[in-house]
């Protein structure tokens, strides 16, 4: 097994644990690596609890999604109050909110593969495909910092300050997180600090959307 | 009846007659909601508020009893139960605002459910649940305190986060610019992240668990008593760390320890500790001696 089979081996068995694989990896330094950062990510991404249930919330931000997109109907109503759903109710306002969880989604996984980029040997790294996020500015992530607060200051101006000096700070957070990696890469902790900083700007978007309107 | 006594009386009427205009338009704008639901053991209870507070305290059967103050008709209350799970939405209603929009909760259920509240400017209060506790809003204060064996999840923008006594718990508190302090805290779990927050640990460690606490600007303090036995690593890219506590070095560490900057440690029995990390980029970090009083 050479090296561009061993990786496309990994789609089936990802942890390169299988018996041709192991050979391969014995004998091969940057193979070895490679697979090291996959099982890292792989483990990082339980941390984030992403197997776990979503809020309400989210669902909720979901199903106006797909109302809007006229992929779904509302259900038959029995007068005005007949089809309220207990979740949430804010998405008819908040259309922006159907790119804030995908957005936050992207962060998360555009943070896993910055730490898998700036700890990886270059050969290897190269033949990675990075995911496409919309772009719209110059964060990684394709996310609009200036769409959350306008939106924000259309919708709850008395709380655009605070979520801007927020942002600012996770900002901050990310841009000396990510430092910290490209002057160690295989600093552990630097990279968990890199994940969780945008762990935290995620969050920052969650509350966004989360939040009511007056 | 002279004119002069006349005016009064009409004056007088017509004061009384605003007086219970105002008094009536009170009572109807605020109002009072009394909600109860049989539920079964280990339910699920949800409160959704946008603004204002909710308690939650344990009931003495398995009954959720919702007590809610409207402040005032721009808002309502939805509710529902699918089978063993209740959920509450504050529905505000067109020209709500946070102050007319406000709903206050006291909410009873059996100590064994598990609760989600978000609120994003009241305050919020859950104690003495074994249930999973997640709380969530963006300038709520949240106060938790007397859980034990349960999941615990707090995210806030920048409402302070209290938890204390929280026992064998798995605790994870995500806040923005919040103050987190942790008082006897422990359990397999505990995990803070803030990116400006300070956070401020006072505790044992427990025995065995995984202590994280991690601020990107604000200063983490941990103050515990002379017998922790944990394996400390504290660093700071930036800012200070002070170390009040003799440590027995350890012989390996995954990272260059820099006078000052970091240091690493264990204290008490290293065969019964807890794993602690501290972390910040320019924040101060001091683990500090509890001084007995």
């Amino acid at each position: 097994m050479n090296c561009v089979e061993l990786q496309q081996s990994l789609a089936e068995v990802e942890n390169g644990s299988s018996g041709p694989q192991r050979a391969h990896l014995k004998t091969c330094a940057e193979c070895s690596a490679l697979v090291a950062e996959l099982n890292l990510i792989a483990a990082t991404a339980t941390d984030l609890r992403a197997a776990e249930e979503p809020s309400p919330r989210v669902w909720n931000s979901i199903e106006i999604a797909l109302r809007q997109e006229g992929l779904i109907r509302p259900q038959s109503t029995n007068g005005a109050r007949g089809n309220r759903s207990l979740l949430p109710s804010f998405g008819s306002r908040w259309t922006w909110a159907r790119w804030v969880v995908p957005a936050a989604a992207v962060l998360l996984i555009t943070a896993g593969v910055y730490v898998r980029q700036h700890s990886a040997s270059q050969p290897i790294a190269a033949n990675i495909v990075v995911p496409v996020a919309p772009a719209k500015s110059s964060d990684p992530a394709g996310l609009s910092d200036d769409d959350l607060l306008q939106e924000i200051a259309q919708q709850s101006p008395a709380m655009q300050a605070q979520y801007a000096d927020n942002l600012r700070r996770v900002n901050e957070y990310i841009h000396d997180a990510k430092s910290d990696v490209d002057a160690d890469p295989n600093d552990e902790e630097a990279r968990r600090s890199l994940m969780e900083a945008y762990q935290e700007k995620a969050m920052l978007f969650e509350l966004a959307m989360d939040h009511p309107l007056q | 009846m002279s004119g002069r006594t006349i005016e009064l009386v009409l004056a007088g009427a017509m004061a009384g007659t605003v007086f219970v205009t105002i008094t009536a338009g009170t009572l109807v704008a605020q109002s009072r909601k009394d909600l109860h639901f049989n539920v079964g053991v280990r339910s699920g209870i949800s409160v959704n508020n946008p603004y204002g507070s909710i308690s939650v305290k344990p009931s003495l059967n398995n009954t959720v009893m919702i007590n809610a103050m409207l402040s005032s008709d721009k808002v309502e209350i939805d509710s529902s139960q699918n089978g063993n799970r209740v959920e509450i939405q504050s529905h505000l209603l067109p020209g709500a605002t946070a102050e007319n929009g406000r709903v206050d909760y006291e909410v009873l259920i059996p100590a064994d459910a598990s609760i989600t509240l978000h609120s994003n400017t009241g305050s919020l209060h859950a104690e003495k649940l074994h249930g999973d506790v997640t709380l969530e809003g963006a300038s709520a204060t949240v106060d938790i305190r007397d859980i034990t064996s349960a999941h615990v999840h707090v995210k806030t923008l920048n409402g302070p986060v209290t938890l204390t006594n929280v026992q064998d718990g798995h605790v994870e508190v995500d806040s923005l610019s919040g103050e987190v302090t942790l008082n006897r805290v422990t359990g397999p779990l505990v995990q803070v992240i803030s990116t400006s927050g300070p956070i401020n640990y006072t505790g044992d460690f427990g025995d065995s668990g995984d202590y994280r606490l991690t601020s990107h600007s604000g200063d983490i303090e941990a103050t515990v008593p002379e017998t922790t036995s944990a394996d400390v690593t504290a660093s700071s890219v930036r800012g200070e760390v002070h170390d009040d506590i003799p440590l027995q070095p350890k012989a390996h560490t995954s990272f260059i320890v820099r006078q000052g900057s970091a240091f690493v440690g264990t204290m008490g029995r290293a065969a019964v500790s807890s794993t602690v990390v501290l972390r910040s980029f320019s924040g101060k970090i001091h683990l500090r001696k509890r001084t007995s009083k």
